[in-house]
């Protein structure tokens, strides 16, 4: 027999000691989360709303609008469709569409809308027009 | 001196059972429908997942571990459960967050679920980490001295495993979209660092793990020496090996801008890496 298989019989050393410890922290930890969430509760439909991020940038003749789309809600939402109008004058004179694949509960996603008009050249909307629920 | 025995066995163990856990977890650690279906899955559901790894791990621990010398007792299986389900969590969290699929902006709800879901493979391949190369420990290396071809030969021999190894691996994630789509979110910084990850995993694997003959290795013959210089040289070769992947497959144009497609061949030769220091040990 070995060293090493008769200490396997004696009690952990140290080292044994510390790894398992440290182990069960993290498994323990990991637990712990999902009953906090599980506390706090998941059961919020998805809310996904949308608002400006920082100024119009400029290249060439493009106008690229940055857009961050926020769920708020708990549950995720899929496929949100993310639409930008472009009015003067009460007519539409461009819009814009953007997807975003899956948005889970808190998460934030930026999109980038581009213009070819200058949006200060008239009224922007910005608006989350629908998703599906996973 | 035996503390330090203790140390360095311990060491060993946990390092055997993080090779284990990234060999077995790096598919699916690579799949992107498994990243959407941690992100929209509720509390419950993921209490019931780390139930049944729990369950199935402390089976595996029963039957192999990830320790040298199997354990005896059922405590002792008991504690080996948790630390490889511990360690599943780790290898997780650390191919997730090298893909950046767990970022200090992901909600930690969806990287909960993501380091859940992906600890159940990982953790089964921790769980069977001291069977995956037992085999080769039990025989001699002696490919390339068998065959007579000394020095040269065994140095192909190391190249030619280290490739099919990267190969058998890789090409599981090298069709899918998901390469283009990581390479695409990735910045030359966060490159390094996987450059980096990659060589420390494929050094760990094959010099530290003592899944195989590393001993042997150390003293090894073969222009591949130094244990370093086998690392980086076989880094290269599973990288020329996910290049060649990328081309065949059409997912990357060798004649597109070189600062296209690098990406995707450093990020894919992350699991190749992994492969190919697999690859090595077996034969």
């Amino acid at each position: 027999m070995t060293d090493r298989a008769r200490s396997r019989r004696d009690p952990r050393s140290p080292a044994e000691w510390v790894t398992f410890t440290v182990a069960a922290l993290i498994v323990g930890g990991i637990a712990g989360a999902v009953a906090w969430l599980w506390i706090r509760g998941f059961d919020r439909p998805a809310d996904a709303v949308v608002r400006r991020s920082g100024p119009v940038r400029q290249v060439g003749s493009r106008f690229y609008v940055r857009v961050e789309v926020d769920n708020r809600g708990d549950r995720t939402a899929q496929a949100v469709q993310v639409v930008a109008e472009l009015t003067q004058r009460g007519e539409v004179v461009e819009e814009a569409e953007q997807t975003v694949d899956f948005l889970s509960g808190g998460e934030v996603e930026t999109v980038e809308f581009v213009f070819t008009e200058d949006p200060a050249s008239g009224e922007l909307a910005v608006r989350v027009a629908g998703f599906l629920l996973p | 001196m035996a503390a330090a025995n203790g140390w360095r066995d311990e060491i060993r163990d946990q390092v055997r059972g993080f090779a284990g856990g990234m060999l077995f977890g790096i598919p699916l650690l690579f799949t992107m429908e498994m990243w959407w279906i941690a992100a929209h899955s509720t509390p419950p559901q993921l209490a019931m997942v780390l139930a049944m790894t729990f369950v199935v791990v402390l089976a595996l621990s029963q039957l192999s571990g990830f320790h040298a010398d199997p354990p005896r007792t059922f405590r002792r299986v008991l504690a080996d459960a948790v630390e490889a389900v511990a360690m599943g969590i780790v290898v997780s969290l650390t191919v997730l967050v090298m893909v950046r699929e767990i970022t200090l902006a992901t909600p930690p709800g969806e990287a909960l679920g993501k380091l859940v879901y992906h600890s159940i493979t990982a953790s089964i391949g921790v769980a069977l980490a001291s069977q995956f190369f037992r085999g080769a420990a039990d025989e001699p290396d002696s490919a390339g001295e068998e065959a007579g071809g000394g020095d040269l030969l065994g140095t192909v021999v190391d190249l030619g495993a280290t490739a099919i190894g990267a190969m058998f691996v890789a090409s599981a994630i090298a069709p899918t979209d998901e390469i283009p789509m990581l390479a695409a979110a990735t910045s030359p910084p966060w490159l390094l660092g996987v450059i980096a990850t990659s060589l420390l995993v494929s050094y760990c694997v094959v010099f530290v793990s003592g899944f195989g003959d590393e001993e042997q290795r150390r003293h090894q013959r073969g222009v591949l020496q130094h244990p370093i210089t086998e690392t980086m040289v076989a880094y290269l070769v599973a990288l020329m090996t996910c290049a060649g992947m990328l081309v065949v497959l059409q997912r990357v144009d060798l004649t597109d801008p070189w600062t296209g497609w690098l990406p995707s061949v450093l990020l894919l030769g992350f699991p190749a890496a992994v492969g190919g220091a697999a690859g090595r040990l077996a034969v």
